[in-house]
């Protein structure tokens, strides 16, 4: 009875899983792809209305103090401390701003959306959000625009009518042509690599692998994808999946993307106790802290970053424009304090800048 | 069965909610002098609606924790149904009414699952939904392929985020149930098997209950309700994912034994479940809103859950289990 | 749960092998299971039992056989903790911050130790002589710690880990010191309890605490003593975790309590208190490790992975019961 149970169960789980589309690559999402020209060449800039959403009787909030939370995807983790950093910067720069960074212990959709709700009940002017699910958090934030409150959000985006405006760290075809291309210059134009991420169900990461399948099959066709591992936020389990990947593929893996913060310098350290230092290539996004020891014992060659305080620092900035009345819907760029003039793209997001490389020759520059 | 422990208990127990519910009325009453925004009653209601999926699962899991058992996967089962009700209604193209009622269907046929582990395998519960936690997730993400369902018709969504009569929707469900499993926990003879179930459950079999009969209805039922919670959750956030509902099995114990549910089995009540219940959100959101950050107010959580046992347990140096 | 009453432990009178069957049937069962696992997995994808994958099996995992030594001994005195991964969590944290900031690394090592017993007696008091269920100070304990480690850090990395602090990638014969660690603590931990009288009283206290008191064991200051210990195993562990990467993230590691409990209990100790060895909680250690490598190896899609590891996990458990069903 049990096993039957079970076993029922199981093919059905397998029958309703085939039924779903299948991606290129394990990890990627199911979203249309857009890569890159393979010479780096712009894409058409196609010019957008703006598509973002209105607050509702927003009170003059011109050069008034306000009361702002930022709430992101979860608390307690490297990359949010940093954007923390930035969001207080920018704060303490224009001075008529009173921030605070709040939020769920992990990244758990339910947990960010009751913190959202409680901080509209209490009353702040400004929200700024790095969302865990799109669509989860659409609801509230509409809720937040009803009651009068500028919504901005950064790293991860809602749906444009339930936020004003997106500040974009970088485009996902940017990053992902930044990876392949990366990969390919290091490893070979024929190299075998595997991916290591955080999970599949994260939006931004598996955005990314989708992209950078799609990239890779236009412009690096000979260069093979051989697996997805899940490892976490989690740096030991980083480690352990990175190894066992170069256990598995021996002389046949000649790169691993670390497609997360906490995966690259763990699998920076796997490749390093596994003694594959320039066998093996590391790419992926990072901070430059914890890569410091890897870049500069040659390890790894480059990684690519957008400055997480950055990032922060202008979400800040873009929500006090914002509040002001300085940015509107159809402004083609922003000014965002010590960064200069932001561009507009895509209806209602602002773009940080192209993904920064950090190599051996700068790295020591950077201290987040 | 004798009846002279059990009317102790119940006694020692309404001890416990009498200090729960002192503690309850003073923690509202701090956390209105804070904000004056905390007691409100659109803010209440807000708070009902936020809560619900959690006051939901703790219903059975009272009853589960008082046959002196656990069960670890509901979070997993309210992820798995979730996915389901998106893959049957998406995917399988069943009509939308039709998948809420199976994904529902298939949360009692997991609960049944780990009911069948516990009672024929002899399986302890704990083990039994440790192992069923990673199993159930295990198919939410195989199946799913990480993959979202979202476009659901407006209809649906007024479960989640419509309101009926000025109360939000959810809230109403939440209230008859709980009605109804208090009635059943407290005047039938299914709620009376249930105590003498976690008291002593060889004494339970000799006095002629059908004890695993019990226990597979009682996890059944936990599945059940995990299954609607999980309808309830997508209507709310109007998208699938696989790991919805992750960590929500500990919210629920947390609730269940600040109720006063002794986790050796054999005492608890309905009532003492909703007040820890809403105690822990009157904590959140009150704390939130006078100005306490998220890391703060877990440990708050974390410090009451312990002084409550703690208070009770100095008020009744018998009831040690 | 009547045949729990049944102890697999009793003597059976037809020779040496059936009495070490029956005293480590779940070891048997565990170390066989291994054993296949390797072999069948082995012959599919040779590199699967290479020398390096063994050793990444075993180096990667320890800390979590070793915290699984000390939560064995709490769940056979029939108590539990569900903090042991924000504990392992804060004490990492504190180990890597007393290294960066310049005390002798023989420090870093020991106040996460101490510290971490010091924390555990509180929950052992708490337990045994203010009477509160175990799983209720552990959950209240959860959200303390956890909250505490995020407001005093905010997650903030620890980076440039002295070389030598970094005693989880030292080496010794070849072989990594936390193989070492795991196989020395574990049947250190084995002999002790079978051997001196207090490593039996914490199986009496966990079997019957009445009978235990009767017989003249402090039930009470055991229970104290055993969350100690605990603390102990989790602080040794969090040093071994702190020190495996030039990295610490001031984090809790998400779902280690479920990963080192899930150890403990399929590696034979019975929730119920009383019974299990911690043989069989680094041998089930070791085998979770080995079945998250050979998925990967057999290339058992990623999306499949976690339902692979809950049936097995199921399958452990059921197989476990069945023989306990023969003996009683």
């Amino acid at each position: 009875m049990l096993k039957k149970t079970l076993l029922l169960a199981a093919c059905f789980g397998l029958v309703s899983g085939a039924a779903l589309a299948q991606s290129t690559w394990t990890g990627g999402d199911e979203l249309p792809t857009n890569p890159l020209a393979c010479d780096g060449t712009p894409g058409a800039v196609v010019s957008k209305d703006y598509d973002g959403g209105v607050p509702t009787n927003a009170p003059d909030r011109a050069g008034k103090k306000i009361t702002v939370v930022d709430i992101p995807k979860l608390i307690g983790v490297g990359y949010f401390a940093a954007t923390t950093k930035g969001i207080q910067e920018a704060a303490t720069e224009l001075g008529n701003v009173d921030a605070k960074t709040d939020g769920p212990t992990k990244a758990n959709i339910d947990e960010q959306i009751t913190f959202i709700d409680n901080y509209i009940t209490s009353g702040v002017d400004g929200i700024l959000f790095a969302a865990n699910d799109p669509v989860a958090i659409a609801p509230v934030l509409k809720k937040a625009l009803a009651a009068g409150i500028n919504v901005v959000g950064y790293d991860a985006n809602a749906t444009p009518d339930a936020r004003q405006w997106f500040v974009n760290q970088a485009e996902f075809n940017g990053i992902a042509k930044s990876l392949i291309d990366s990969m390919a210059k290091e490893a070979g134009e024929d190299a075998s690599f595997a991916i290591v991420t955080s999970t599949f169900t994260t939006p931004n990461q598996a955005r990314w692998i989708a992209e950078m399948a799609a990239y890779a099959a236009k412009c690096h066709p000979n260069m093979k994808w051989l697996e997805t591992v899940e490892a976490q936020e989690d740096n030991v389990l980083s480690f352990n999946q990175a190894s066992t990947l170069i256990n598995k593929y021996g002389d046949q893996l000649k790169g691993i993307f670390g497609m997360t913060s906490v995966a690259t310098p763990a699998a920076a350290e796997a490749v390093t106790q596994a003694n594959q230092c320039g066998k093996i290539a590391i790419v992926g996004l990072a901070t430059p802290n914890a890569m410091k020891p890897y870049v500069e014992k040659d390890c790894v060659k480059s990684v690519v970053l957008w400055n997480p305080v950055d990032l922060g620092y202008a979400a800040m900035q873009v929500l006090r424009a914002t509040a002001d009345g300085t940015l509107k819907p159809g402004a083609t760029s922003v000014k965002a304090g010590k960064l200069g003039e932001l561009k507009v793209v895509n209806g209602s997001e602002i773009l940080l800048g192209s993904p920064f490389v950090f190599d051996k020759s700068n790295i020591g520059q950077f201290d987040f | 069965m004798s009846d002279v422990p059990l009317s102790t208990t119940v006694k020692s127990f309404l001890r416990h909610e009498t200090i729960l519910a002192i503690l309850l009325v003073l923690v509202l009453f701090v956390l209105a002098q804070q904000s004056d925004r905390f007691f409100t009653v659109p803010n209440l209601l807000n708070q009902g609606r936020l809560m619900t999926e959690v006051g939901l699962i703790a219903l059975p899991m009272t009853f589960v924790i008082i046959t002196g058992g656990i069960d670890l996967s509901v979070g997993s089962i309210l992820g798995l149904c979730a996915i389901l009700l998106g893959v049957f209604w998406h995917n399988l193209g069943i009509p939308l009414p039709i998948a809420m009622v199976l994904a529902i269907v298939v949360g009692a046929a997991c609960g049944l699952v780990n009911g069948l582990i516990i009672t024929r395998f002899k399986v302890p519960p704990l083990i039994a939904t440790l192992a069923t936690l990673a199993l159930y997730r295990g198919f939410a993400e195989g199946i799913s392929q990480a993959r979202s369902v979202r476009g659901y018709p407006d209809w649906f969504f007024v479960l989640g985020q419509g309101e009926v009569l000025g109360v939000p929707t959810q809230l109403w469900i939440f209230i008859a149930l709980a009605i109804v499993a208090g009635l059943v926990l407290t005047y039938t003879t299914f709620g009376r098997a249930t105590y003498a179930v976690g008291a002593n459950e060889t004494a339970a079999r000799f006095s002629g209950i059908d004890v695993d009969r019990t226990k597979l209805l009682i996890y059944t039922a936990a599945g059940l309700v995990s299954g609607l919670a999980a309808v309830i959750f997508v209507s709310r956030v109007s998208t699938t994912r696989s790991d919805m509902g992750t960590g929500v099995e500990l919210d629920v114990i947390t609730a269940v034994v600040l109720g006063g549910t002794s986790i050796f089995g054999g005492r608890g009540t309905i009532i003492g479940t909703v007040v820890g219940l809403v105690l822990v959100q009157a904590l959140k959101n009150g704390l939130a809103l006078s100005g306490v950050k998220g890391d703060g107010t877990i440990v708050v959580i974390g410090l009451v859950l312990i002084l409550a046992i703690l208070a009770s347990n100095l008020f009744s140096r018998n009831g040690d289990g | 749960m009547s045949f729990e009453a049944a102890s697999p432990r009793r003597a059976a009178s037809t020779g040496a092998f059936s009495r070490i069957a029956s005293a480590y049937g779940q070891e048997l069962i565990i170390l066989a299971a291994i054993v296949l696992l390797f072999a069948v997995v082995g012959t599919i994808a040779p590199r699967f039992t290479s020398q390096t994958n063994l050793t990444s099996i075993f180096v990667g995992n320890a800390y979590i056989a070793v915290a699984a030594i000390g939560m064995s001994m709490v769940i056979i005195s029939g108590h539990i903790d569900v903090s042991v991964g924000s504990l392992i969590g804060v004490l990492a944290t504190i180990s890597g911050t007393l290294a960066v900031a310049g005390y002798p690394v023989w420090i870093a090592w020991l106040v996460p130790i101490v510290v971490g017993m010091a924390i555990t007696s509180i929950i052992g008091v708490l337990v045994a002589y203010v009477r509160i269920p175990s799983i209720v100070v552990t959950l209240g304990m959860l959200s303390i710690l956890k909250g505490g480690l995020i407001s005093a850090t905010g997650g903030a990395w620890i980076t440039n880990l002295p070389p030598d602090y970094l005693i989880a990638q030292f080496r010794l014969l070849g072989v990594p010191s936390p193989v070492w660690f795991m196989a020395i603590l574990t049947i250190a931990a084995a002999i002790w309890m079978r051997s001196t009288a207090f490593g039996r009283s914490i199986y009496a206290v966990g079997g019957n605490p009445e009978a235990a008191r009767v017989a003249g064991i402090r039930v009470e200051a055991t229970t104290v003593s055993i969350f100690a210990i605990h603390g102990m195993f989790a602080g040794i562990a969090a040093v071994l975790f702190a020190t495996q990467l030039q990295v610490i993230q001031s984090t809790v590691p998400p779902n280690l309590e479920l990963t080192i409990i899930t150890a403990s209990v399929v590696g034979g100790v019975s929730i119920l208190g009383g019974t299990g060895t911690v043989i069989g909680s680094t041998l089930a250690a070791i085998l979770f490790a080995a079945i998250g490598s050979s998925l990967i190896f057999l290339n058992v899609s990623a999306y499949w992975l976690r339902s692979v590891q809950g049936l097995l996990i199921l399958a452990t458990v059921l197989a476990d019961m069945a023989r306990r069903h023969r003996i009683s």
